[in-house]
Parts: structure tokens; C-alpha cells; sequence
């Protein structure tokens, strides 16, 4: 078996890392994910797939284990067992372009001064409030220590 | 706020919660549910018949539930988006099925009950988790009284019954018999620093807000029987300004008694209360008061564990979101980050120095989406007013009762109208919400105007806002003019409103005559040179460099000694245990090997041209010069360790300061090992006469190294000679190990320091016992010494850059509380221990901040300038008076030809004048004036005010 560390991969291909995993999930690579970023292929798929990318395999090779093969198929079960990923982590299948909007989760203080400096700096924003109307505790506060200024 | 409604490229969503996250950094796919709101935020117009209309009252929770809103209402009068909601748990119609009366008279017809919650689904590169926090209920712990003492109230209680905008409009009155209270007592801790309510942590923040509450209080209060007393355990006021503040607070007649009273029982006929507490002498005292004031702490709010759970974060045991010194704002996640009370108590700045550094982070992941999803702001063309006779709108701001509580705004509203020119007149509760700027738009259009006065409060925070409103409405942002009757009037003047009010007559009039007089300017744009300069290599500059580099932006990094990484070199670990030499190890060849950064060792800055966006500096680089141009800086020039005069220290070999204490502990443990007593004294150069600040880090120094000796030896004696212990935060955990273990803690006054004395070889420490009212003697193997924080000197900077530092010489900041990284000098920015002593996470996570802060500068290829320019005249005849007055070197002398001779006259250079005045003022011929300030405006101004002499 051996590990490729995904980013490497990436970077060799010339592709965003989650094109990889597409590639993973439909097939295209004979491959599945391995814990923490790295992809596990059988020797035979990895050589295979390095002749067909015209890769070569030792730059890209991240360590190689000594396991009995196990058929590299897509849908191979043993994968929950190699993944230390929490339960709530769970990956969407998505495309592999990079998202250029933030959520910010609350209206207070802290949520109103995120949201400005990302959208002063080419970021959408969507802000999150749970009541009516953002402020948050600030709104609430009479004057603000040490200066005595209004907190409006 | 208002400009987060107004940001074309912020979407507010109220009244939703996020129930899914999927996907990884840089595509998340998040679910949102929102609730129905049943008004139309189109058709709205914010007209308040609906709430007058409505006839169920509900207590308001905004005020804390003292005094009533309507099932429909908005939160506050400023509330952005400014939309009624119905509160469907409340609402007739909701509870009975009739009634209906706001639709019925809603001139727009924006009510809808047929309104049903939505899932909106959000397609977002990175997540920051900033919901807040909530306060401690005190109805859990039955001694206080609260909610059984109708004059037992919270802290945020008390907040709204001395705002303008809270249920007494500002008038403070007791919630039992409606009267004025005047002896009030403070009880902090309530909520913290306790086993028995589960929150051991200290909220860092009650100790302040108390002190203000107290010192606020005197100024609302009449009469000379007032009285302000606070009971405290120990007094935690370990930020920027804040021991002055403490100081003042006490100097003004507040009392502190350092005792945590037993109980508050009801006073006669439950009004009042009465306060039964163990005086310092030991002695049960019981006391009566009008009102105690409950000093509440912070606690997680009550959907933090739901939010975690659909984000998949972790959570401490107190349900604060879990993060590390080095990477203070990220989560386990990657992709989401946290700021805000969320991550642990704490106050405002350093709130939004989080907030700054968590869009720093979020943002750094998504580089090369940047834009793609942004709008820009286009305003309509702007109406040619050169030909027109000037028509001026008058707005009077109330600022609820800031304004109106001293100033007679309706009289003075009245005045306005009469003065000439003035054609349109409005008095507004805030001129600043978000519906006055329609109004404002509005009133333009309608009458005409070609002017506009606002009579408010000052310019520096909200004369933008109004330019904006005047943009938006057709007009050039300059024909705007402020008189400020708030801080220069209603402020000082308090007690003085019929002079309050002719003085703010004045103060309209002479705006209104200059403002008759103010023309059209235009903005020069600069391009915004896409590099950073960064000065200071410790952890803080290095982050900062680090950050820059990694946003994609050159950064040259200047470090005046021959190595990277400042003082972190001498430090052990961090309050959460981390070793900072092996943090320390893997980024300093991180920052030396980045293609983006240039690090210039052994160098300094020697010389500075230009302004934000176009900085110049020649740099000394080990006696070479060179010259660098850079868009923004960082000041991260760090701080240093107070050399003790006293304590014997320098005289004894065992009388040491933390850092060499840590470094013995690092390289001859086993001595120490043996030692059967160390002494650890606090405050040694710090909060004393002279050093009035608290240097914030050594009290959880001392309690860490405590620790670690009794760990290492667990009979050894170990005692603390502190004067309030300030382990704020969820560092108390710490304080209270070091207790459990046997760490022994005496308190010292500092009219009765200790003494340190050698006798018989022995080192001696001699400190005055309050519980046993005599002195006691320790011997001492070694005696630590937590000495002061000092800013490095920066005079030199100082004067180059033309910024500010406080008298302690830390580097001031715009705004303490909303501005707390960005410098006076624009394009400036303040990370590290040169801003105030801190720790390391606090360091690391401002130096983030400090970068989102300039990124937004750098974001922007060109930069608009301040149209308030110098320009020359035609009288000037070259006589060169205004060359030498010139601080910013932005005047310069020219030579040409006229009719075949050579004549001399001046030139100014639009980017680096700042419009400071200085050249108008010398100049002996009004050869140089400043846009928006001629002389012609300013003589207006003067004749205005002396024709009601």
C-alpha cells in the first residue's frame, strides 16, 4: 500500500485537492483517503495511475506500508476504520472551486467588527443574528470604561 | 453597526441559527433556518404605529425585562436592520387568534401572518463563531436575594437604568419605590471565581464594569449624600488605562471594601436592602442600601453546545470554544474560527482585536476567490450647487438624553430656523440610525438643500457616516458641517443647561455661517504601494510578517538586534502550559526562509516621507542604508523587564526577576530542588505612583512557577506577597490549584510594602499580616521578583511617524475600545507588549489583527484621500515662512518665470499634507489656505460668534 499525501498530489496534477477527492468518488482514481490529508492507492493502481499522469511516483510517494492488498474499489468498506475524523465533519461532495463569502455566526461586537474587515477586503459576508437586530451586549451597555464614551 | 447595515457586501440574516455545516474550508455548505418575522423588511418603514397600535405589553429584554415593549417591536431605537418583528410567543393573534391591529393600521401594509420560517442554504469558504456570551443568573444562588429584593438588580440591569435609551431615559431611579437611590453597593464575583455556580474562572470584565458603574453613577446623582461602595476580593483592573481609571474612581469617594458579603436580605418593607459582610478586621458588620448592584460574570450562552455540535468544535468544560496561544482564533475545525466572549471572557477591545484577527485567518484561506463575489459602491453623480443661493438643513441630534438631557433641543431647533440661509430644520432622537440618513436624503431632495449642519457629536467618529448620506443624496461630501454640542457641551456643562443651551445657539450659528460658505472638494486617490513594513522581530512582528506574507503581500521585517524572536526567547511556556522555545524553533525559520519576507537584522528605521498607502523610510541595516516604500506598518517594537532598585535585588544573588527565575529553573533545576522556602513578590515596579499599570502577565507567572515548585517538591514552602491577584479569566484555575496545593498567598498594601534583609546569611523577607494584624518574617532560598513590563523606548519612532504614546510610553491606539490596533497615524497599525504588557496569545492574536486591519487598506489598489488639503494662493510671494512650520515636510519651494523675470513661489504636496492648518496660520499674506478651512470660512465662523456680543 502506499500513502501520497494529497497536497503533493494536488500540486503535481495541477489541480485543487478537492478535485482529487472527486476523482476519488467517481471512479477516476483507484484510490481512497487515508488519515489525516493522505490517499492510499494499492501498488499496482499507483503505478498504473502515475503511468497514465506520466508522474513520477518517487517524488510523490509519502510512505509505503507493508500490508496485504486489499482490492482498491471505490466503495471499499474498511474505510471508516483507517478515518479518525469526527462524526461531524462530514464532507459534502463539492466542486473544487474555493468560495469567496465567510458566514459569520452573531451580530455583536466581535461579529459586526469580522464582518467589516472581511467585506472592506473583497469578501462577501453573510451575517448571522439570532434576534431582531444586531448590537449584541454592546447595545445594552451605557458608557464604556475607561474613556466614558457612549457604547452606541 | 449602522455601517454593517449599509455594507453593500454584508448580508444580515436576523433571526436565524445555522442547523448544518458541511463540506471543508474553503466550500462550506451551511444550512440556516430563519425564523418568520411576519413584517416585510421591503415595505417597512419603520413608523412605529404598529407598536403604538399593539395592545399587548411584555416586559422588554433588551431593558433586562425593567419596563415594557409591545409583542411587536423593535430591540432599540438605533437597531440595524431598522424592522419591526412580531414576537409570535406573545402576539394576540398568535395566542388567541384575533386582533390583528398592527395590520389594520400599517400604512404600507407590511404585515404578514402568513410569514412561515425558511431554510436558507449558504455556499461559504470559512466560518467565524461569534455569538457572544451570556450573564450569570443570580436567582440560582439564593443569598443575594435577586428576584425576591425588588432592589437587588444585575449589572446589565444597571446598565439600562442609567442609558439614555433604557426605561428611566437615563434618570437613575430604584426599581422598588421609583425613587433616586443614593447609597448603592456593588457585589462583584457573582457568578465567578466560585466552585458553588460551577464557574471557577474569573470574567475579567465585572471588576471594571463595576467601577464605571460606580463612577458613572456620582455624575447622575444629586445631592451630597450619595455613596458608592464596591465589595470585592480582589480588584482586577490589569488593562490599558484601566489602574488610572481605578484610581480616579477611588480618589472620587467610591469606597472598595475587600470582603464578600454573606447575604442581602430585604430592607424595611422590602425597599432597600441591607448587606451583612466580615469587615478587615474580622468583625460582622451589617449594613443598609438603597440598591445593590449584582456584579454578574459571562457564561457561554445557552446554544453554544448546539452550535458546536453542528459545527464540530470542541468545547471546554465551561463551554467556551477550545484554541491555542499560537493560533488563538482558530477551532479544531479547519475553516472555522472563533472570537468574541465566546473563546473565554473578556472585554471589548479585545473582542475586536479577535474579531480582526479571525477575518484575518478566514480570509487568508480564501485568497484567490478574493472579489469574486464582492460589489462596489457607486453613488449617483454629484449636483453642480456653484450656481445656487445656499440652502441649509439643520438636524439637531438628541442622542436620547446625552444631548437632550442638558441642551433645550427643541428651542435650540427653533433658533435654527431663524438664522439666515437656513431653510429646513429637524430635530432627531439619533441623527446617526440608520432611518434619520433616509430622512436626511430625503429632506435633500424635498427642500432642496444645498447645505447641511448636523449638530451632534464629533466629527472624528461620524462625520464619515454623514458624508455618505450626503453622497448618497446627490451632493459633495463637503458641504457638510458638524457642530458638536455633545462632547463640547452637553458634556461639560451638565449642570448648566440654560448656558449649555445659548452656548449650543453659538455653536449652530457659527456652523451655519461657515457652512454658507463651504464648497465642492474633490478627493485625490493615490495608488496603495502592496507592501508592508513591519518593525520588531519578536512573536508578535513575526506573526504579523507572517500574515502579510501569506495574504500575498512583500514585507520587509526590521529587527533591531542580530536575532528573531524578542523576549519569547526567555519565557518557559504559556498560561495553557505551551513550550514557546519549540514554537519559537519552527517559526523563525519560517519567517526567514518566506520568499515574501525580507528580514533586515541589526537595522532600524531612520527617516519617513509620506503617508498611508505611500510610506518612504530609509532603513540602517548594520550601518548601510537603504530605502524601502511600503503601503501600511506594523509597530511591534515589544517591551522589556523592569531591573529592579529595591528588594535588595542586584545585591543578593538570590533575589531574582521572573525572567531568571524561569531561566534557572530551565538550566540548574536541581538546586532549586532543594530549596525549602521561595518568595514570590508581586508588583514590584508596576501600580505604583509614576508606573500607574498593571503589567497584566506576572500574576499568572508567579502562579504557574509556584506550580511547577510545588510539583517538583511538594514540601517546599512557597508564598506569594501579592497586593490583588489578577488571574483573569480561566487562568484562576491555576490560582486556585496553586491554593489547593498548599501555595501560600499574603496580601501587602502599598503603604506597607515588604521588607528584604539579610541576616546571618539568610535572606529575609519581613511583610505586614492583615488577617494577624501583626508582621510576619520569611526566610527565603530565593525571592522572585515580578517586575514590571516596560515598553521599549521608542522616542525616536515616535517622532519620525508622528504617532502618540500614553504618559507610561506604550503606543496609543485610535480607539481604545473600537479601534484597539489601529494607530493615530493612518496606515499604522500597534501589535504586541509596545501596546500594553500582555500574553502571548493576546500578542499573537493582535498581530493578526493588525494585519486585517492594514489588509483592508492594501485591499484597495488606490486610496482616496482627504479632500481637507492645503493649496496655494496667488499671493504668495515665495517668502518660504511656511517651509519651516511644515511638519510633514509637504511644502516646498519653486522657482518661475513670469514676463522674463524669475519669481519664487511655494508648491504643496497633496499626499502628504494632512490639512493641519499650520502653513494658513503662519503664512503673513493668505498666500496658502486649506480646503474647507479658508480664512473666509473661518472669519465667518469668528464674526458669527462675536455678533451676540
Amino acid at each position: 500500500m502506499i500513502i501520497v499525501h494529497i497536497t503533493a498530489l494536488a500540486q503535481a496534477l495541477g489541480v485543487h485537492r478537492n478535485t482529487i477527492r472527486n476523482w476519488m468518488k467517481s471512479g477516476r482514481i483507484r484510490a481512497r483517503s487515508a488519515p489525516g490529508k493522505g490517499i492510499l492507492f494499492s501498488r499496482k493502481d499507483f503505478d498504473d495511475f502515475c503511468q497514465a499522469f506520466r508522474l513520477e511516483p518517487e517524488h510523490l510517494v509519502f510512505k509505503e506500508l507493508s500490508l496485504p492488498l486489499v482490492p482498491a474499489t471505490v466503495d471499499a468498506a474498511p474505510e471508516e476504520g483507517l478515518n479518525h475524523v469526527p462524526s461531524t465533519s462530514r464532507e459534502d461532495s463539492m466542486s473544487g472551486k474555493i468560495t469567496g463569502a465567510v458566514l459569520v455566526v452573531g451580530g455583536g461586537i466581535a461579529g459586526i467588527q469580522a464582518a467589516l474587515d472581511l467585506a472592506d477586503s473583497g469578501y462577501k459576508v453573510h451575517l448571522l443574528e439570532k434576534t431582531s437586530g444586531i448590537g449584541g451586549k454592546m447595545a445594552q451597555l451605557d458608557k464604556t470604561y475607561p474613556t466614558n464614551d457612549c457604547a452606541m | 453597526m449602522v455601517e454593517c447595515g449599509r455594507h453593500l457586501n454584508i448580508e444580515i440574516h436576523t433571526l436565524s441559527r445555522v442547523t448544518e455545516v458541511l463540506g471543508k474550508k474553503g466550500n462550506f455548505n451551511v444550512t440556516v433556518e430563519q425564523k418568520p418575522r411576519y413584517v416585510d423588511m421591503d415595505k417597512c418603514i419603520a413608523c412605529g404605529l404598529c407598536t403604538e397600535k399593539c395592545p399587548k405589553a411584555v416586559p422588554d429584554e433588551f431593558n433586562m425585562g425593567v419596563g415594557k415593549r409591545k409583542a411587536i417591536h423593535i430591540k432599540y431605537s438605533q437597531t440595524v436592520p431598522l424592522k419591526y418583528a412580531i414576537d409570535s410567543g406573545n402576539c394576540l393573534y398568535f395566542l388567541k387568534g384575533k386582533c390583528k391591529a398592527c395590520e389594520k393600521f400599517c400604512p404600507t401594509g407590511a404585515i404578514n401572518f402568513q410569514d412561515q420560517p425558511r431554510k436558507i442554504s449558504l455556499n461559504v469558504g470559512s466560518i467565524i463563531l461569534a455569538p457572544g456570551y451570556e450573564p450569570f443568573d443570580p436567582a440560582k444562588a439564593d443569598i443575594y436575594g435577586y428576584g425576591r429584593i425588588a432592589d437587588v438588580v444585575t449589572g446589565m440591569e444597571y446598565e439600562r437604568l442609567l442609558s439614555a435609551g433604557g426605561p428611566f431615559q437615563g434618570h437613575l431611579l430604584r426599581l422598588s419605590d421609583n425613587r433616586e437611590p443614593k447609597k448603592i453597593a456593588w457585589i462583584q464575583c457573582v457568578g465567578s471565581r466560585t466552585k458553588n455556580c460551577g464557574n471557577l474562572y474569573c470574567s475579567s470584565v465585572c471588576c471594571m464594569y463595576a467601577v464605571k458603574q460606580a463612577v458613572v453613577t456620582a455624575e447622575h446623582l444629586h445631592g451630597d449624600d450619595v455613596s458608592q461602595t464596591v465589595f470585592f476580593m480582589d480588584l482586577r483592573s490589569h488593562s490599558k488605562e484601566f489602574e488610572r481609571y481605578y484610581e480616579d474612581a477611588r480618589s472620587r469617594g467610591v469606597r472598595f471594601l475587600r470582603t464578600r458579603p454573606h447575604s442581602i436580605m430585604p430592607g424595611k418593607n422590602n425597599i432597600g436592602v441591607s448587606i451583612e459582610y466580615t469587615n478587615d478586621r474580622g468583625q460582622r458588620v451589617e449594613e443598609g442600601f438603597d440598591m445593590a448592584v449584582l456584579s454578574v460574570g459571562l457564561q457561554a450562552p445557552p446554544d453554544a453546545l448546539e452550535l458546536a455540535e453542528v459545527c464540530g468544535i470542541e468545547l471546554d468544560r465551561y463551554h467556551f470554544a477550545v484554541t491555542e496561544s499560537f493560533n488563538p482564533v482558530a477551532t479544531n475545525r479547519d475553516g472555522i474560527y472563533v472570537c468574541g466572549a465566546f473563546q473565554g471572557p473578556k472585554s471589548i477591545p479585545r473582542s475586536v482585536t479577535e474579531a480582526s484577527a479571525a477575518a484575518c485567518v478566514a480570509g487568508r484561506s480564501l485568497l484567490e476567490a478574493r472579489g469574486t463575489l464582492t460589489l462596489e459602491k457607486t453613488y449617483p453623480e454629484e449636483r453642480d450647487v456653484s450656481g445656487e443661493e445656499p440652502r441649509i438643513g439643520v438636524f439637531v441630534c438628541s442622542c436620547g438624553i446625552n444631548i437632550a438631557g442638558v441642551v433645550r433641543v427643541q428651542e435650540l431647533a427653533e433658533y435654527a430656523r431663524g438664522l439666515p440661509s437656513v431653510v429646513h430644520v429637524e430635530n432627531n432622537l439619533f441623527t446617526c440610525s440608520t432611518d434619520t440618513q433616509d430622512l436626511i436624503a430625503a429632506s435633500i431632495h424635498e427642500h432642496r438643500l444645498n447645505r447641511i449642519v448636523v449638530a451632534a457629536c464629533t466629527p472624528r467618529t461620524h462625520e464619515p457616516l454623514f458624508q455618505d448620506t450626503l453622497r448618497e443624496a446627490g451632493l459633495n461630501a463637503y458641504l457638510l458641517e458638524m457642530a458638536n454640542i455633545r462632547n463640547q457641551n452637553s458634556w461639560v456643562h451638565q449642570k448648566d443647561a440654560e448656558a449649555a443651551t445659548a452656548k449650543a445657539k453659538d455653536q449652530v450659528r457659527m456652523a451655519v455661517a461657515k457652512a454658507a460658505l463651504n464648497a465642492p472638494l474633490s478627493r485625490m486617490t493615490v495608488p496603495v504601494v502592496q507592501k508592508a513594513l513591519v518593525i520588531g522581530g519578536g512573536i508578535a512582528g513575526m506573526t504579523a510578517a507572517l500574515e502579510f506574507a501569506e495574504k500575498g503581500y512583500p514585507t520587509i521585517l526590521v529587527e533591531k538586534s542580530d536575532r528573531l524572536g524578542g523576549n519569547a526567547w526567555h519565557i518557559g511556556r504559556t498560561a495553557r502550559g505551551e513550550e514557546v522555545r519549540a514554537v519559537l524553533l519552527e517559526m523563525i525559520p519560517r519567517v526567514e526562509n518566506h520568499p515574501e519576507i525580507t528580514v533586515l537584522k541589526r537595522a532600524q528605521v531612520v527617516s519617513v516621507r509620506g503617508s498611508v498607502g505611500n510610506f518612504v523610510s530609509e532603513l540602517e541595516v548594520e550601518g548601510k542604508r537603504r530605502t524601502e516604500e511600503y503601503g501600511v506598518a506594523v509597530v511591534a517594537t515589544g517591551g522589556r523587564e523592569y531591573q529592579p532598585e529595591e528588594y535588595l535585588y542586584g545585591r543578593d544573588p538570590r533575589v531574582m526577576t521572573h525572567l531568571q527565575f524561569d531561566e534557572e529553573l530551565r538550566e540548574r533545576a536541581p538546586s532549586i530542588h532543594k530549596a525549602r522556602s521561595v518568595v514570590f513578590i508581586q508588583c514590584v515596579g508596576s501600580r505604583q505612583p509614576g508606573r500607574l499599570y498593571c503589567s497584566r502577565v506576572c500574576c499568572t507567572h508567579t502562579v504557574q512557577s509556584a506550580l511547577r515548585l510545588k510539583e517538583m517538591n511538594a514540601e517546599m514552602d512557597v508564598t506569594v506577597l501579592y497586593r490583588d491577584m489578577r488571574t483573569y479569566g480561566t487562568r484562576e484555575e491555576l490560582y486556585f490549584r496553586a491554593r489547593e496545593l498548599g501555595v501560600l498567598f499574603l496580601r501587602y498594601s502599598l503603604a506597607s510594602k515588604p521588607s528584604v534583609f539579610q541576616e546571618g546569611g539568610q535572606l529575609c523577607v519581613e511583610v505586614f499580616d492583615h488577617v494577624l494584624e501583626r508582621p510576619v518574617r520569611i526566610s527565603a532560598d530565593y525571592l522572585v521578583l515580578a517586575s514590571a513590563i516596560l515598553p521599549n523606548d521608542i522616542q525616536g519612532l515616535v517622532e519620525l511617524y508622528k504617532c502618540g504614546v500614553n504618559e507610561d510610553g506604550f503606543v496609543n491606539e485610535a480607539h481604545p475600545k473600537l479601534r484597539p490596533v489601529d494607530m493615530t497615524v493612518d496606515g499604522m497599525f500597534v501589535a504586541g507588549l509596545c501596546h500594553y504588557p500582555k500574553p502571548m496569545d493576546e500578542a499573537v492574536a493582535q498581530a493578526q489583527a493588525a494585519v486585517s486591519r492594514a489588509a483592508v487598506l492594501l485591499a484597495r489598489e488606490r486610496l482616496q484621500l482627504d479632500a481637507v488639503k492645503s493649496y496655494v494662493t496667488e499671493r504668495c510671494d515665495g517668502c518660504g515662512l511656511c517651509l519651516d512650520v511644515c511638519p510633514y515636510m509637504a511644502i516646498r519651494l519653486e522657482e518661475y518665470e513670469k514676463e522674463g523675470k524669475v519669481h519664487r513661489r511655494i508648491a504643496t504636496d497633496k499626499a502628504l499634507c494632512k490639512g493641519c492648518g499650520l502653513c494658513e496660520a503662519t503664512c503673513p499674506k493668505e498666500g496658502v489656505m486649506v480646503h474647507g478651512f479658508t480664512l473666509d470660512q473661518l472669519r465667518a465662523q469668528v464674526n458669527a460668534l462675536v455678533e451676540a456680543l
